[in-house]
């Protein structure tokens, strides 16, 4: 790729962001930029990363999900609910019955969008309220404590998959959750590209009419888009179970808009059919970035939203800039 | 005629209540350029798509190569597969995929596919391409190609698929007059490979251009179908209209001229837009503003009305120095703007006929604790409605449920509301069949006749010289020639200053 393509390019000014933000941080406080730091920081976003990755496929398709984290919540809080009352102790197990309830919820979804045709924001605003309220009052409201967690989850949210051995030798690693991560990534990064239905997906977004001419079919494609963002959510709900050992049916609800900012912050258009899966990861590095690592320089996390906003503001305000210059270049050679 | 290849018999069709086909007949031969002619709602839509298996005819058939087509109900892809390809105006591509993947797609849909192998992506749509003699970068993005390009992709696209026949529905409605010749001679190299065009249009001098026979249907009626050859454009103008329009030159008036121009444009500059114009406007006068597309007309017609702001340069009205920075301003002056893009910029479509009219006059019709006034409101619309007449059973009817011209005298009537003296008129009978067309012309110049000083830029050379009396030719942001009567030029004079400028400019 040569330099005027990156120019162009929005991943690139957003990668340079996180540049320039790391070495700020880093100046004030080296402990940033360590290996160490590093790997936590993967550890911890990897879930955030996984659950933006679906509301980016949706956004792809020309729609929006904001009931991701409230899938997400359901498959934590009824999968620990189910293992310490059959008394299974098992990852495997807790992963399945995660991603069963979020294909489930996200089959709901898809129906009312697919089938009814109803709008995105809407029905995901409803079906958000509607499954979060029937998590509470069906399954609960009271949290787990990491006394109650099985064993499994906790092991799991150790698990390394590269060690590194500190002076005083203990230990730190890389943790699973990047290697789950990758998976996604690549998973997800197949389907869009090399099969029909990932094609559909960009399709739909770009002009559904015109999808709907050439004969995609539109509530397969759908239908498959809003599964697998609840299949994710599914995911993501596990591992943050692992990640705090601890689960709360009142956690995740509430971040939605935080993903979908880092999403349409990694370049994804708000209208559909545009968008990269490197933008997102980056778009989620910024915003993890910024929520965990204020505390490093000295600011207290009250900071935290003032910078998210500022990002925000900014990222958007250069695509803008962007294409206002490029549609005034455009006017000069050929105005239609 | 050699070998048939299309036949359409008695085919009818009625929309509750409404008869939009009847009985009509269509024949296209093998490797035959026909055109399907016809004013707005009389029925060509309607006709292609029951050829394209999208409707089902009541009655009558649609055979090809002699094979009845769609005997056991409607399917698109039974047309698709007897070689039948329609491209629809608006084209129907994916802005966000590339030039190569928008080609492909339909291959790819047709064969079952589950996965993508972009090598073969990219080695079908080169192919297509290199059928018709184009070259396009394949990895670039649809949506930022020019409208000219994206036919050329819509028509390879079609090329996938063994088209026999090629349905091109207003095709000519967004391109230049270059672009136009272009296509046409893409059209020429279909026709040798033995591929039969259908060529859909309301622009009558192309239909003369490129087609050999032409069918025209009026209120759903087929009136005839003849060789091209033994038309004229008066000739067919009277078959499609049933009625025949004469145009007199607008003749200025020259009492009316002031010693102070109504309006002065003065060393008038944009960057990449238009660069130092200088014009007057007369009272009572229309003044032509004609070029390629890209020529800066529509920009100079923004920058006027506060839309886009200039440079450098002044705007004056009679003799005094304006600030024009916004619309509200340009309507304080007396300056009114139709826009280009009626749909877009012109008209709130899905609101009330009347409530599009009073829009810009609503002070006017302030009433106690300064509210609008329903009875002042009702009043005004109707008032326009009557003055323009405009066909609707109400003022409450939404205005999307008016045909073009009656759409565009809407916007006439919400400018006129405001009392203009100076009237901007961009593309004013675009989109609009030649009946309403003459209507709204002969409202123009009535404007005019009473004093409006009224700027009307058009495409159409044609059009304007029907309708002005002086005219402006522009080429890249500049004024090249200025023609004081129009009744001392002719349209090919016109048009050929316009594109030598522009090849002589492009080639240096």
């Amino acid at each position: 790729m040569n330099l005027k393509k990156l120019t162009k390019k929005n991943e690139t000014y957003l990668l340079l962001i996180v540049i320039v933000f790391s070495i700020v941080i880093n100046t004030i406080n080296p402990v940033f930029m360590t290996v160490e730091n590093i790997f936590d920081l993967l550890r911890s976003s990897s879930g955030t990363a996984i659950l933006a990755i679906g509301v980016f496929v949706v956004l792809l398709s020309g729609g929006i999900d904001v009931s991701c984290t409230a899938i997400a919540i359901c498959g934590q809080y009824i999968a620990i609910n189910v293992l310490i009352a059959s008394g299974v102790d098992n990852i495997v197990m807790a992963f399945l019955i995660s991603i069963s309830v979020g294909l489930a919820l996200g089959a709901v979804n898809a129906v009312f969008i697919s089938i009814f045709n109803l709008p995105t924001l809407i029905t995901t605003l409803g079906t958000s309220s509607l499954f979060h309220g029937l998590l509470l009052e069906f399954v609960g409201t009271k949290a787990v404590n990491v006394g109650n967690i099985p064993d499994s989850i906790k092991a799991f949210g150790k698990m390394n998959i590269l060690t590194i051995a500190r002076p005083d030798g203990t230990e730190y690693g890389l943790s699973i959750f990047f290697l789950i991560l990758v998976i996604v990534v690549v998973v997800t990064w197949l389907i869009l590209k090399f099969t029909m239905i990932g094609r559909g997906i960009y399709a739909i977004g770009g002009n559904r009419e015109a999808a709907q001419r050439t004969g995609y079919n539109i509530r397969k494609i759908q239908f498959f888009t809003y599964c697998y963002a609840g299949l994710l959510a599914g995911v993501m709900g596990v591992m943050h179970l692992a990640l705090i050992r601890y689960s709360n049916p009142n956690y995740i609800v509430g971040t939605e808009l935080n993903i979908i900012a880092a999403v349409v912050l990694g370049g994804t258009r708000i209208s559909g059919g545009t968008g990269t899966l490197t933008g997102t990861l980056i778009g989620v590095a910024l915003i993890t970035i910024l929520q965990k690592n204020l505390v490093l320089i000295g600011l207290s996390s009250y900071w935290q939203e003032f910078f998210i906003g500022m990002i925000i503001v900014l990222g958007v305000t250069i695509t803008y800039a962007q294409n206002k210059i490029n549609a005034r270049r455009k006017l000069s050679i050929d105005s239609v | 005629m050699s070998e048939v290849f299309l036949e359409a018999k008695g085919v009818s069709k009625t929309f509750v209540g409404v008869k939009a086909l009847d009985n009509v007949d269509l024949t296209i031969g093998k490797g035959e350029i026909h055109c399907l002619i016809g004013e707005n709602g009389s029925g060509k839509s309607t006709l292609i798509k029951i050829i394209g298996g999208v409707y089902k005819a009541d009655s009558g058939s649609v055979l090809i190569e002699g094979r009845e087509l769609h005997e056991h109900g409607i399917q698109a892809i039974e047309s698709i597969r007897a070689g039948v390809q329609i491209i629809y105006q608006d084209l129907s591509l994916f802005p966000n995929l590339t030039v190569a993947e928008n080609i492909s797609i339909n291959q790819m849909l047709e064969t079952n596919q589950q996965g993508v192998n972009w090598k073969t992506v990219r080695s079908s749509a080169k192919k297509a391409l290199e059928e018709i003699g184009e070259e396009i970068d394949l990895d670039e993005r649809v949506e930022n190609l020019s409208v000219a390009k994206k036919q050329i992709i819509a028509i390879s696209r079609a090329l996938t698929q063994n088209a026999k026949l090629i349905i091109m529905d207003e095709a000519t409605s967004a391109i230049t007059k270059e672009e136009v010749d272009h296509l046409f001679s893409i059209i020429l190299k279909l026709k040798e490979r033995g591929i039969s065009i259908l060529f859909v249009s309301h622009k009558l001098s192309e239909v003369f251009e490129i087609s050999e026979n032409i069918t025209i249907i009026r209120d759903g009626k087929k009136v005839g179908v003849y060789p091209t050859s033994e038309l004229d454009y008066e000739k067919l103008v009277f078959i499609m209209t049933g009625r025949k329009l004469e145009y007199a030159p607008y003749i200025y008036n020259e009492e009316m001229k002031e010693d102070v121009p109504l309006l002065s444009v003065e060393g008038l500059n944009k960057e990449f837009q238009f660069s130092d114009i200088n014009f007057t406007l007369q009272k009572g006068e229309i003044l032509g503003i004609t070029g390629l597309i890209g020529s800066g007309r529509t920009e100079i017609a923004q920058a006027i009305f506060g839309l886009n702001k200039p440079n450098s340069g002044t705007i004056k009205l009679k003799g005094k120095t304006v600030h024009i920075s916004s619309p509200e301003d340009a309507i304080s002056h007396g300056i009114a703007l139709l826009p280009e893009d009626r749909h877009h910029q012109g008209l709130f479509e899905a609101q009330a006929i009347g409530d599009n009219i009073v829009i810009t006059v609503l002070k006017k019709l302030l009433a106690g604790l300064n509210l609008i006034s329903p009875l002042k409101k009702q009043t005004e619309g109707d008032n326009w409605i009557k003055k323009l007449s405009i066909k609707t059973p109400s003022g409450a009817t939404p205005v999307n449920s008016l045909s073009g011209g009656n759409q565009q005298r809407v916007v006439l009537a919400k400018w006129l509301a405001t009392e203009p003296e100076v009237f901007i008129l961009d593309g004013p009978t675009i989109g609009i069949d030649i009946g309403s067309k003459h209507t709204i012309h002969e409202i123009i110049r009535d404007l005019a006749e009473k004093g409006m000083g009224i700027i009307m830029i058009s495409d159409e050379i044609q059009e304007i010289l029907d309708n002005c009396n002086r005219v402006l030719l522009m080429s890249k942001g500049r004024i090249i020639k200025e023609i004081e009567d129009s009744r001392t030029t002719t349209e090919e004079e016109l048009y050929d200053i316009v594109t030598r400028n522009y090849e002589v400019e492009a080639g240096a």
